[in-house]
């Protein structure tokens, strides 16, 4: 395609404006993060002395280590259960097609739009009645719920789309539903799978609301609660609330940029589907 | 899933309810003690105040089998979890915003078997009465329901370098001579004051309460807090105050982006020299003493006519055991020995910055003259003696500060809420609160 | 075992080629119990998901419009009050005031970064395969995979009086009109707004490229031909073509607009004055705070229709689209 210079230029200015725009926040995050704490600096200086110590010190009192772990031992409840029991309907109702999967179906869609404050009210006292507050399955239980009508969705078209020779052909020569799943679809599906993983990672790593509401202690949190939670405690000291903040985005920072194709991918395609 | 939706919410809930009375405590009749198995007491407190920390490290170093699971959040934050804490995480000592709600609803242990066993009763009354509710929720007379780890004098800090520029030699002894050193600030480019008053905190209602102190009595108010029947805030001198403050606020004696900072910030500027007054309490003069050692100087708030009595908010520090607690003797062990031992009460004073509770004639550790500490100190004397002490408008009922109070105070400021409007509206939400 | 017997006789069936009666019986006996054995199979695959949906998602969603009806505080009973929680959402203004400012964030949440996401992903169409560009959309992307409490606390901070804004503001001579910007009646919600769209914008505009660059180019040399200019090229080939991704990208921005929590709850609680009371975070007070569990749910149950009122005429976006 041809474009004029000017064209180009204007494009280019306008991409670093927009870049620019959207680093911002996080130089301004670490600038303030290096200044004295129990300061007030002011917008972007750069401080006179760097105060790293700040990093260590919120690293001791967010417990960074404990959050951690917290948010793994959620991801591990939550992702891959959410992953395989997903699949497993996503299967059942895009590839074996059951009578009256359609009605399945639309049942999940229901839940496809559905904001969490929709039903925290009786979620909380759900939780509570199962004695399950404070405690780090008061996230994962309802996370995986939550996740259904999306990860069936997902799946669904996914066993819609691949073509039927390949599974008619399966079982031609004999397959088991389940050698089926396990042997030809599983494996065909890695993509949808990776991405839907990805996603849900995501959603688990920055889920706030049930973290608020559903556990109080930070260190049974998920990142993004334990944040909130940092803010809640240290929102009085701004570089150390600032410290804090980056050393809670780090992980995701770095995965992200590790694994940056397949995370664009996954955000692209799931509000795309979603 | 049709079985819970059939009956009514909460119609087969046998929570906190039960639990009441029935914790009572074994050593009835001795004195209850924390016994010598480890004991980990959970304390949920407020952040950006060593006192409760200090306090409980040095109950541990005299008491070494007890050690402290501590929490800490924001006093916003513990305000808007308070009923579902105590119910569903119970600590043992938690820090409380307001506890007549609570206490209607059976979350907090009653505290009357200790304050017998302990001798509470014989102290001051007026310390506790605060912390008394009585069955239909009103406060002020009743069974105990939490115990102070201090309490505290409120008033007017001063920066005294920017007090002496601008000619302020002595602390103003009228309203009229205050508005004098206002306008005189405001006259020398210096901002009056850098009241705190954004997100849920709304803190113009210190100086609001103040103003209605200088106008009118404080009993009617104190009524008001402690929800006795028939009480309104909606009085001729409280609208006098609330004219009073809005006049401060079209005059612009306030730092212009009031409603956009919090407490934090509020300090942060007042030790940075970038405000003459802040309102504020005596937990902080510790703090003060420390950082801005001098040059920071306290007054009550003056009367409207010279020489009228003064008075000011006086609260206990207030900490609660829960209804559903596991370890309520000791907790309560320990209230009784910070307001008893005498290295507790030399905490209170040095870290905390206020008067200890117990009893009148227990032990008061020195403090240097000139400072802010002493300041307050004695402030609390001339209180105690004009009978001035009120509990804070805020502490009304749970939801008054944050749903009631803040965004009126913040629409005010905005020049969107008028003096007789806050108090009309406030009036119409503390209703709708105490009644539903 | 079985199975892979029928199936073989399923298989070999297929090389008869005269009508055997008797074959062909057993051939559709076999199939109907092959169908019911997958249908067997594939409702106890569907099982697990939708045990833990049904007692997570619909269980809730039913006991939310449940609670609806009550007057309860949480703790003690509840009792009845029919459409009362309802009247009062229709008559408080500060619960309707929530849901006004919601479908205000709108403007900021869904059309700034739709609208700012055609322009520049227009613009940059031209040269998407440069460096530049694909640089970009790792950096465009970022806001998107932090949590949005982060996003929060970062532009508190950048909007206070001393913050970034406002000392580029002072920097281009813009002084005067320096504010704490989250503390300000007239401007706290736009500048909660103005989070969102930093948040959105990037997912907006990537997905508009993506979309961008599956139209076909000759489409665009028959516009050449026939002279028009970038404008007219702008509205009769590419909006159209897009109908899909935009559609896509108004409906992830109107869910995340309307039912806002994690920002409000973070920059500025509902302040000024309930100025940006929204109603995730009015459920949250109400329910947890201010123990009026029935209007909680009220709101809940509104902000849920709400939600799927302005949502589903969306998806006729996506239906018809190109082709």
């Amino acid at each position: 395609m041809i474009a004029s210079r000017r064209e180009l230029w204007l494009g280019r200015v306008l991409l670093v404006v927009l870049m620019l725009v959207t680093v911002m926040p996080f130089v301004s995050l670490f600038v303030t993060a290096l200044h004295e704490s129990g300061t007030y600096p002011p917008g972007l200086a750069w401080p006179e002395v760097l105060h790293w110590s700040n990093f260590a010190t919120a690293f001791q009192s967010a417990q960074m280590g404990k959050l951690l772990v917290s948010s793994v031992l959620i991801e591990l409840g939550v992702v891959p259960v959410a992953l395989l029991i997903g699949t497993l309907a996503g299967f059942a109702i895009g590839h074996l097609r059951p009578p009256g999967g359609r009605w399945i179906f639309l049942a999940f869609l229901l839940g496809l739009t559905l904001p969490f404050e929709g039903v925290i009210v009786p979620l909380y006292y759900q939780i509570r009645d199962m004695g399950l507050l404070n405690t780090r399955w008061a996230i994962i239980l309802p996370l995986i719920g939550l996740y259904m009508p999306f990860a069936v969705f997902w799946m669904r078209a996914h066993f819609v789309n691949m073509p039927d020779d390949v599974s008619e052909a399966a079982r031609i020569d004999g397959a088991t539903t389940w050698q089926l799943f396990w042997r030809i679809h599983l494996p065909l599906s890695m993509p949808a799978l990776s991405s839907l993983g990805i996603l849900m990672f995501l959603w688990t790593w920055n889920q706030f609301l049930l973290a608020v509401v559903l556990v109080d202690d930070p260190t049974k949190r998920t990142m993004a609660g334990a944040l909130g939670a940092f803010q809640g405690q240290w929102g009085t000291d701004i570089p150390l609330l600032c410290a804090g903040s980056l050393l809670i985005l780090l992980p995701t920072l770095v995965l992200f940029v590790v694994f940056q194709r397949q995370f664009v991918t996954a955000l692209l395609q799931g509000s795309v589907k979603g | 899933m049709t079985a819970t939706a059939c009956s009514a919410p909460g119609g087969d809930n046998n929570n906190a309810a039960n639990t009441q009375g029935s914790t009572s405590t074994s050593t009835a009749g001795g004195q209850p003690t924390c016994g010598t198995a480890p004991v980990k007491l959970k304390m949920y407190i407020e952040t950006g105040f060593p006192l409760p920390k200090d306090l409980s490290d040095e109950f541990t170093k005299q008491y070494p089998n007890v050690t402290f699971d501590v929490r800490e959040d924001q006093f916003a934050v513990i305000t808007q979890n308070a009923p579902r804490v105590l119910v569903d995480d119970p600590p043992d000592l938690m820090r409380l915003p307001q506890v007549s709600e609570l206490a209607k609803d059976n979350l907090l242990l009653n505290l009357d078997p200790y304050a017998t066993a302990f001798g509470w009763d014989k102290w001051p009354q007026s310390q506790l009465e605060q912390m008394r509710v009585n069955a239909d929720g009103s406060r002020g007379d009743g069974p105990l329901y939490a115990m102070g780890l201090n309490f505290s004098m409120t008033g007017v800090f001063y920066n005294k370098k920017l007090a002496q520029q601008i000619g302020m030699t002595a602390a103003p002894t009228t309203l009229a001579e205050l508005d004098q050193d206002l306008q005189k600030a405001k006259d020398a480019g210096i901002v009056g004051i850098a009241q705190f008053n954004g997100g849920a905190t709304g803190g113009l209602a210190f100086p609001l309460q103040n103003l209605m102190a200088a106008y009118g009595d404080p009993a009617p108010i104190n009524d008001w807090i402690f929800q006795k029947k028939g009480a309104s805030i909606d009085t001729p001198t409280n609208l006098q105050a609330a004219e009073h403050l809005d006049k401060w606020i079209k005059a612009g004696y306030f730092a212009k982006d009031i409603n956009s900072f919090d407490y934090a910030t509020m300090m942060s500027r007042f030790i940075g020299g970038k405000s003459l007054f802040i309102f504020d309490g005596d937990w902080e003069s510790g703090n003060l003493d420390k950082q801005m050692a001098g040059n920071a100087g306290f007054f009550i708030m003056p009367p409207a006519q010279a020489g009228g009595k003064q008075a000011a908010m006086s609260a206990p520090l207030t900490y609660g055991i829960s209804a559903k607690a596991a370890n309520p003797d000791c907790a309560a062990f320990f209230l009784n020995w910070v307001a008893t031992n005498d290295k507790a009460r030399t905490i209170a004073v040095q870290v905390g910055g206020s008067h200890p509770m117990g009893p009148a004639d227990a032990f008061m550790p020195p403090v240097e003259a000139n400072t802010v500490t002493a300041q307050t100190l004695d402030a609390g004397a001339k209180i105690g003696k004009d009978n001035g002490a009120m509990d804070f408008i805020a502490n009304a009922t749970g939801a008054i500060y944050a749903k009631s109070w803040t965004p009126n105070l913040q629409k005010m400021v905005a020049g969107q809420q008028t003096p007789q409007g806050l108090l009309t509206a406030v009036q119409k939400d503390y209703e709708s609160e105490i009644g539903g | 075992m079985s199975q892979q017997r029928l199936d073989r006789t399923d298989a070999d069936s297929r090389e008869v080629t005269a009508p055997d009666a008797e074959a062909f019986e057993r051939r559709r006996r076999a199939l109907r119990a092959r169908r019911l054995r997958r249908g067997w199979v594939a409702w106890a695959l569907v099982v697990p998901a939708a045990a833990f949906y049904v007692v997570f998602v619909l269980k809730p969603i039913v006991l939310t419009v449940q609670y609806s009806f009550y007057d309860w505080d949480g703790v003690t009973a509840a009792s009845w009050v029919g459409l009362g929680n309802y009247a009062k959402l229709l008559q408080d203004p500060e619960l309707g005031g929530s849901i006004v400012h919601a479908f205000e964030l709108i403007l900021y949440f869904s059309f700034i970064p739709v609208a700012l996401g055609l322009a520049t992903a227009a613009i940059i169409r031209k040269f998407a395969t440069s460096r530049i560009s694909v640089v970009s959309r790792t950096v465009l992307f970022l806001p998107q995979i932090i949590p949005l409490v982060a996003a929060g606390i970062m532009w508190t901070w950048l909007l206070s009086t001393d913050g970034l804004v406002n000392q580029v503001l002072r920097a281009v001579g813009l002084g005067s009109i320096t504010r704490a910007w989250l503390g300000d009646f007239h401007t706290a919600l736009p500048a909660v707004g103005v989070i969102g769209a930093w948040v959105l914008f990037g997912l907006c505009m990537l997905l508009l490229l993506a979309g961008m660059t599956k139209i076909d180019p000759s489409l665009y040399e028959a516009a050449r031909i026939d002279g028009a200019g970038a404008w007219r090229e702008f509205f009769s080939i590419t909006l159209p073509s897009l109908r899909q991704e935009v559609g896509v990208c108004l409906t992830v921005t109107v869910i995340a607009a309307l039912a806002s929590f994690d920002i409000v709850y973070i920059s500025t609680q509902g302040g000024p004055g309930n100025a940006t009371l929204v109603p995730g975070l009015e459920i949250y007070y109400l329910a947890f705070f201010q123990r009026q569990v029935g209007t909680a749910s009220a709101l809940a149950v509104a902000l849920m229709l709400l939600v799927l009122a302005v949502v589903l005429p969306l998806q006729r976006l996506n239906r018809t689209g190109d082709s």
